[in-house]
């Protein structure tokens, strides 16, 4: 029983932080409908990053973390700018091409600076674990939980009331009549790239906090794709409500799993989802389906 | 395609002809020569480099149709490969199955799992494609980490030398011939199903797969031949990879080389049969440069970070992936395709 409980618990958690990434995902496809394969390398650039600016450099936290969320911005702006703006009104296998290259270019600048393959974060929260009836669960993740909460609740309020928050949901919407209103089409697109940027690298912060900063950080963007598929790529309440599912399922899986079919199946859980949401709905739980016209 | 002036066809078998003029075919006969004389002038290392070229043009050749022909995206390509060379590394090694036949069964069952994985093609395409790939990447490689009585899991398997009625292909230069004789009919094979019927229902699916079904083409059927060709091509890449290695585990097919063949695609050109050939020799030439003079650059420059050897390959191509993309969409194949305008109209280029 409380091992059940404490899969369900990080479960939710982590999926959370899952959810949050994917959201980032989610914010680019509605807005400019450029998949951003390069997730997973934008979740490990900015944790690496935040390593470098708080063990490396040695900054006080807020300094550090506040520097993190300046170059997450930096990076959305000029991978907007420089890749993406050059290819608009490309074919779709271009812009997701071009992602991939940006993620590989973005794997070999980590190489290229932080040669050591693994490093661990500084404890930004009490080592304490806490005790929810018979679980013990270390605050991480209920912080990691909390914060992602926090995120989507500030961004949902952003995209319902701030001027901003409204003509990224128009371009999501209608690109053209919106050019026509006169919003600035090609700056909602370099915003939609920042706030991914800053998304993913929270969502990478509050990760390797709990697992440690690793090449794994890739695949769990790559994770991330199984929460868009399985919320439907176009709706944040679909993020919201896949990525506990999904954290729920690999750790739920993981556990009892394991002994049976044999170590790492936990890792393939997301991606076995994938598969299955794909034959059966491919749309997911709350995307809008596409009736395309010839 | 553009023919030289005074290129007339007075019968239909000559309108089919790949090689059409006496040029072509001399300089096809150069080529073959040059290529089938190269172990004899070239060195071990250049040797390898050839055999690694040429195992990988057919894989980037099957990559060429699924992509660049019929538009369907797979981010998994290395794992197709990784089943076709795991097939031929049970079959000969295990079970004792000679050389020619476990090749064409290596590329069968890569065939089959690419059918299986290409399926969600029949409903969704683009992105939601790619993703589907990647899943089967990452759970292809993790069958074969974890069925260990079969595949040798995290260890490895060790691969016997190929070998076809005693004849035993165990140097570099024998493996070279194989090689070649492999890849030129893995060409001549992926070159004649795009001329044909088959090639042709597959651009137009490209192009617009809505309006290709009302055409009369039969979307599921065409699809997931598309997947078994492009997917058979990486099996029979990969089993060579097996025979020519000798020894392998899953690290040897990554999602990064899945990621290299899309930018070898990419780099040489979409939908053109020249395209996979020269994006792979340009890719894999610039990979065996940066390996060479990397160590020499670090050592002369010790202000350089540590982790150059290891970060510089992933940018360079990263960036040159993303440059080819935004400046010349149509790879190096349209260049060449210029240049043979312009040698052909020369002196006179109007």
């Amino acid at each position: 029983m409380a091992e059940l409980l404490q899969y369900v618990v990080t479960g939710i958690a982590v999926g959370m932080v899952y959810a949050l990434i994917a959201l980032g995902f989610a914010l680019i496809w509605k807005s400019s409908s450029v998949a951003n394969l390069a997730l997973g390398q934008l979740v490990l650039i900015s944790s690496w990053f935040t390593y470098g600016m708080l063990v490396q450099v040695g900054l006080p936290y807020w300094i550090g973390l506040l520097l993190t969320i300046v170059f997450a911005v930096f990076l959305g702006w000029s991978i907007e700018r420089f890749t993406l703006r050059p290819l608009i009104a490309q074919p779709i296998l271009s812009l997701i091409t071009v992602t991939l290259g940006v993620g590989y270019f973005l794997e070999g600048l980590v190489s290229f600076i932080w040669p050591t393959s693994v490093a661990a974060l500084p404890h930004l929260f009490p080592k304490e674990p806490v005790h929810i009836g018979p679980a013990v669960v270390s605050q991480e993740y209920l912080w990691a939980a909390g914060i992602s909460l926090a995120l989507f609740g500030m961004l949902s309020l952003f995209f319902k009331y701030h001027k901003m928050g409204i003509a990224m949901r128009a371009t999501a919407d209608d690109q053209l009549a919106v050019q026509a209103c006169g919003v600035p089409v090609t700056s909602v697109f370099s915003m939609s790239w920042m706030f991914a940027c800053v998304v993913a690298a929270v969502g990478g912060v509050l990760i390797s906090l709990i697992g440690g900063i690793t090449y794994g950080l890739v695949e769990t963007g790559l994770k991330s794709f199984s929460v868009v598929i399985l919320g439907g790529l176009d709706s944040f309440i679909g993020c919201m409500v896949a990525g506990p599912i999904i954290g729920l399922a690999e750790n739920l899986g993981g556990g009892y799993l394991t002994p049976i079919i044999g170590p790492g199946i936990k890792d393939i859980i997301p991606f076995i989802i994938i598969i299955i949401v794909m034959v059966i709905k491919p749309f997911g739980l709350f995307g809008e389906e596409r009736i395309e016209r010839i | 395609m553009d023919l030289p002036c005074g290129t007339r066809n007075y019968d239909y078998a000559r309108d089919m002809a790949v090689l059409r003029t006496r040029t072509h075919w001399a300089l096809f006969i150069a080529l073959l020569v040059i290529v089938f004389t190269a172990p004899l002038y070239l060195s071990r290392s250049s040797l390898s480099i050839a055999n690694l070229i040429g195992i990988t043009i057919i894989a980037v050749t099957g990559l060429n149709i699924l992509i660049g022909y019929c538009g369907q995206l797979s981010i998994g390509h290395a794992g197709f490969m990784a089943v076709g060379a795991y097939t031929t590394a049970i079959f000969t090694s295990k079970l004792g199955i000679p050389f020619p036949i476990s090749l064409i069964c290596s590329g069968l069952s890569a065939g089959l799992i690419g059918i299986i994985f290409g399926l969600p093609s029949v409903r969704v395409k683009g992105f939601y494609l790619a993703i589907t790939t990647i899943a089967a990447q990452f759970i292809i490689i993790w069958v074969i980490n974890h069925w260990g009585s079969a595949t040798g899991g995290f260890v490895g398997i060790s691969v016997p030398t190929a070998s076809i009625g005693g004849l035993e292909f165990d140097t570099d230069a024998r493996q070279f011939y194989l090689i070649m004789v492999v890849t030129s009919l893995c060409l001549f094979f992926a070159k004649s199903i795009a001329r044909g019927r088959i090639g042709r229902a597959f651009v137009a699916i490209r192009d617009n797969d809505l309006a290709a079904q009302v055409m009369g083409i039969n979307l599921t059927y065409y699809k997931l031949l598309a997947f078994f060709i492009g997917c058979f091509l990486a099996g029979i890449a990969g089993a060579l990879f097996a025979h020519w290695v000798g020894f392998m585990n899953a690290e040897s097919f990554t999602l990064t080389d899945s990621i290299l063949f899309i930018g070898m695609v990419v780099i040489g050109g979409l939908g053109t049969t020249i395209g996979p050939i020269l994006g792979v020799v340009a890719i894999r030439v610039l990979q065996d440069r940066l390996i060479y003079f990397s160590p020499a650059l670090e050592s002369a420059f010790p202000a350089l970070p540590s982790g150059f050897t290891v970060g510089i390959g992933p940018i360079v191509f990263g960036l040159v992936i993303i440059l080819f993309l935004i400046l010349e969409p149509r790879g190096l194949a349209h260049r060449w395709m210029l240049f043979k305008a312009a040698y052909r109209l020369w002196p006179f280029s109007y």
